[in-house]
C-alpha cells in the first residue's frame, strides 16, 4: 500500500527525452492508467516508478520516501510485462514461488499463499506444467499470479493485455480488476488502448511525446479534454474536428466556415472575444450528431454538411465518416437511417456538444458546458 | 475430340513430369556433392582396414580385399605412444573448451546485455581477432609461451587453443544470451533477485544447451588444429592426434598409410559424435538473430 509522487521527472536516451519535467501523484489504493500512443513515454515512466529505469532528472517517492537509490528488488513493487516474462524452466508452481523464495519465507506460508493465489485466479490445476504448456491466456493468469502472490505494495502491469485475442481480453479486464480490489495495492496501468484505459482506470494519465497530456477521472476526459490530442484520443470513433475562423464583431463573434453554420452560447461567445484566436477547431464527438433534413437543420444550433466518404455497419448502428470543408466528422447513427457512399448529408448537434479549440496551439478554448 | 478436361488433365501431367525432373535432377547435384565430401572420408576408413601390402599399391582398391584390423591393433600396441597422444588431445581440448565457456559466458552476457560506450566497437574488435589467420598469431603466440615457460606443456597449448577459439565463443555465448527474452531477466529483478543471482539462476538454466553447443566447437576446434601444438609442443609424447599422425607414421623411406588412416579414423570418430550431438543446437547459434523471431 503506498501513494506514489513523482516530482520533475525526466528521462533522455542520448539525445532523445523519452519524459519531460513529469508530475503525478497516484494515490493509496488507486487503478492509474497510463495511455498514450507508441513512443508516447508511458512505458518509460512505468519502468521509473518500477525502478527498472532511472530518470535523468527528478524524484520518485513511495509514501514520502524518496526511491530514486532504491533498487527494484527492494521496492516492494510487482510487475506484470507485456510478453509476461514468465521463467520457462520453471514450474508455474515455481514461477509463482521464486519472488517469496527470495523474501525467505517458511515453505508451508509459501506453498499456502501459492495455492491462495492460484485458486483466486483459477490456475490451480496448472501448478505442475510449464509456461510453454498453457494458453496466451492462462500465461497471462500465472503472470498476474506471480505479482499478486507477493502481496506488493504497488502494482505495475505493462499492457498486459495486448498479447490476448478480443475474448480472452475482455474477460482478463475485469479479472484484473477483481484482483485489484481483493488486493488492494496501487495499481498502475500502462495501455494504448483508449477502451481499456476507460473502462479500466479510476483515473487515466493520458501521455503523448514524453509529457501528460490530462490527469482526470474516464468521465472528466471524456467531458472536458484540455486540448484537442486528448479530446481526439479518448472515445471511439474519435472525435471529429471542422476548423473555422473567428469573426469578431462589435458586440459579438461567429465562426465561419463553409460547410457548417455555428450559433454559439453566450459563455463560447465570451471566450472567443477574449481573446485574440484567428482560428479554432470546433469537435463534436460521433454520438452527438444526428442526421437530419435542411428544414431541421435552419433551426439547429449547429449545422453542418458534408459528403458520406464511408460507412461502417456495426449490427445495431453505424459510423459514417463524413468530409466536410475544413475537416472531417464522424456520425453515429442507427441503422434504419440509410446512407451511401458520396451522399450529401446534414447533420446537427447543440452548442452543449461543442469543443472548442485553438486551431494552431490545440488547448482548450473554454470548459465545456456539461448541462448538469 | 478432347475436350477442356483433356487439356487441363494434360497440363497437369506435363507440370508434374517437369516437377519429377527437377526433383530428380537435386537429387543427382546432391548425391554428386556427398561422394564429393565423403569421398575422402570413405577412403580413410577404407585404408585403415588395409593390409601394409594393400595400401601402398600403385593401382589401389577400392575397398580392402584382405581386411584386417592390425592397423588398429597397432596403435595400442605399437611402438608409438599413441594412447598418450589420445590423451593429450582429449586433456588439452577439454580444458579448453571448460575455460574457454567460462570466459565467454559472462563476456557475451556484458556484450548482451549491458550498456556502456564502445560495446558496438568491443564486440567487433572481438570478432575480427577472429578472421586473422591462425599462422599470423603463431610467432607472437610463440614468444609469449616462451617467456611465460609454457613452451612445450599443455598448458601452453590450452592458451593457445583458448586465444583462438574464444573470440568465436563469446560471439556464440551472446547470440545464445540475446535470445533469451530481457524481460525474464527484469522479472527476476522485480522479484528481488541480484545480476549475478540471475545470471546462475535464470540465465543458465536456460542458456545451457547453448553452453554445451558452445563448448563443443571450441572443442572441435582445438581438436582440429595442427599447427599450434606442431609449433609448441616438441616433446613427441606429448603430442596430440593430429600432429602426431603428421611426426609419426610419415618417414623418410616408407609412409605406414595404413596405421595412419587408423589413426586419423581414431582421431575423428569423437569429433563426429561430439558434433552428431549438438549440430541442431548449433546451426541455431550461428544463425539466431539472423531472423526476426528466431
Amino acid at each position: 500500500m503506498a501513494k506514489i509522487s513523482l516530482r520533475h521527472v525526466e528521462k533522455r536516451y542520448d539525445d532523445v527525452r523519452a519524459l519531460s519535467d513529469t508530475n503525478l501523484e497516484i494515490d493509496d489504493h488507486e487503478f492509474m492508467v497510463l495511455v498514450g500512443p507508441s513512443g508516447s513515454g508511458k512505458t518509460t515512466l512505468l519502468r521509473i516508478i518500477a525502478g527498472l529505469e532511472q530518470a535523468s532528472a527528478g524524484e520518485v517517492y513511495f509514501d514520502d520516501v524518496c526511491v530514486n537509490d532504491i533498487d527494484v528488488g527492494e521496492r516492494d513493487v510487482a510487475m506484470v510485462f507485456q510478453n509476461y516474462g514468465l521463467y520457462p524452466h520453471m514450474s508455474v508452481f515455481d514461477n509463482l514461488a521464486f519472488g517469496l523464495r527470495r523474501r525467505m519465507l517458511a515453505t508451508g506460508e509459501i506453498d499456502r499463499r501459492v495455492r491462495d493465489t492460484a485458486r483466486m485466479l483459477n490456475i490451480e490445476p496448472l501448478l505442475n506444467r510449464r509456461p510453454r504448456q498453457l494458453s496466451g491466456g492462462q500465461r497471462q493468469r500465472v503472470a498476474l499470479g506471480r505479482a499478486i502472490v507477493r502481496h506488493p505494495a504497488v502494482f505495475l502491469l505493462d499492457e498486459p493485455l495486448s498479447n490476448l485475442d478480443a475474448h480472452p481480453r475482455v474477460q482478463m479486464r475485469a479479472e484484473i480488476l477483481k484482483v485489484h480490489r481483493s488486493v488492494t495495492s496501487t495499481a498502475v496501468y500502462v495501455t494504448h488502448d483508449q477502451v481499456e484505459a476507460l473502462t479500466m482506470g479510476d483515473r487515466i494519465v493520458v501521455m503523448n511525446d514524453g509529457r501528460i497530456h490530462q490527469v482526470g477521472t474516464p468521465g472528466e476526459l471524456y467531458d472536458h479534454p484540455v486540448n484537442r490530442f486528448v479530446a481526439s484520443f479518448i472515445g471511439t470513433p474519435a472525435m471529429g474536428f471542422i476548423t473555422c475562423a473567428v469573426r469578431r464583431m462589435s458586440d459579438s463573434v461567429e465562426l465561419a466556415s463553409e460547410s457548417a453554420r455555428i450559433r454559439l452560447d453566450d459563455r463560447q461567445v465570451r471566450a472567443l472575444s477574449d481573446c485574440a484566436v484567428a482560428r479554432v477547431a470546433v469537435g463534436i464527438r460521433p454520438e452527438c450528431f444526428l442526421l437530419a433534413t435542411e428544414e431541421v437543420a435552419r433551426g439547429a444550433d449547429i449545422a453542418v454538411r458534408g459528403t458520406v466518404q464511408v460507412v461502417e455497419m456495426l449490427g445495431a448502428e453505424q459510423y459514417v465518416h463524413i468530409a466536410v470543408d475544413g475537416g472531417a466528422v464522424t456520425a453515429r447513427t442507427p441503422r434504419d437511417q440509410s446512407v451511401r457512399i458520396d451522399d450529401a448529408v446534414t447533420l446537427v448537434a447543440t452548442r452543449r456538444d461543442l469543443h472548442l479549440f485553438d486551431a494552431e496551439t490545440g488547448e482548450a478554448m473554454i470548459e465545456r458546458q456539461t448541462g448538469k | 475430340m478432347p475436350t477442356r478436361a483433356d487439356d487441363v488433365r494434360a497440363d497437369r501431367r506435363k507440370a508434374e513430369s517437369t516437377r519429377r525432373a527437377a526433383r530428380a535432377f537435386q537429387a543427382v547435384v546432391l548425391l554428386l556433392a556427398l561422394a564429393w565430401s565423403l569421398a575422402p572420408i570413405y577412403w580413410m576408413v577404407a585404408t585403415s582396414f588395409k593390409t601394409e601390402l594393400e595400401a601402398a599399391r600403385l593401382v589401389p582398391t577400392l575397398w580392402p580385399h584382405d581386411a584386417t584390423i592390425d592397423n588398429y591393433l597397432g596403435l595400442w600396441t605399437g611402438s608409438l605412444p599413441f594412447p598418450s597422444f589420445f590423451l593429450s588431445s582429449l586433456t588439452t581440448c577439454l580444458v579448453t573448451a571448460v575455460v574457454s565457456v567460462l570466459i565467454a559466458t559472462p563476456a557475451g552476457y556484458a556484450l548482451s546485455r549491458t550498456q556502456f560506450r564502445l560495446r558496438t566497437s568491443v564486440g567487433y574488435a572481438i570478432l575480427v581477432f577472429r578472421m586473422l589467420p591462425l599462422v599470423v598469431l603463431l610467432a607472437p603466440l610463440y614468444l609469449l609461451l616462451l617467456h611465460a615457460r609454457l613452451l612445450d606443456t599443455h598448458a601452453g597449448l590450452v592458451v593457445g587453443f583458448t586465444t583462438f577459439g574464444l573470440p568465436f565463443a563469446v560471439w556464440m555465448m551472446k547470440s545464445f544470451i540475446d535470445a533469451v527474452p530481457i524481460e525474464i531477466e527484469e522479472a527476476a529483478r522485480v522479484d528481488g533477485y541480484s545480476r549475478l543471482q540471475i545470471l546462475l539462476r535464470i540465465v543458465g538454466p536456460l542458456i545451457l544447451p547453448g553452453l554445451l553447443t558452445t563448448a563443443t566447437f571450441v572443442f572441435m576446434e582445438a581438436w582440429n588444429n595442427l599447427i599450434f601444438p606442431l609449433t609448441f609442443v616438441t616433446t613427441l609424447e606429448k603430442q596430440t592426434l593430429p600432429a602426431a599422425l603428421v611426426l609419426s607414421f610419415t618417414g623418410q623411406f616408407k609412409t605406414d598409410w595404413g596405421g595412419m588412416m587408423a589413426a586419423a579414423t581414431v582421431t575423428t570418430v569423437p569429433l563426429m559424435i561430439a558434433f552428431f550431438a549438438v549440430q541442431r543446437s548449433m546451426v541455431r547459434g550461428l544463425t539466431s538473430g539472423a531472423v526476426a523471431g528466431a
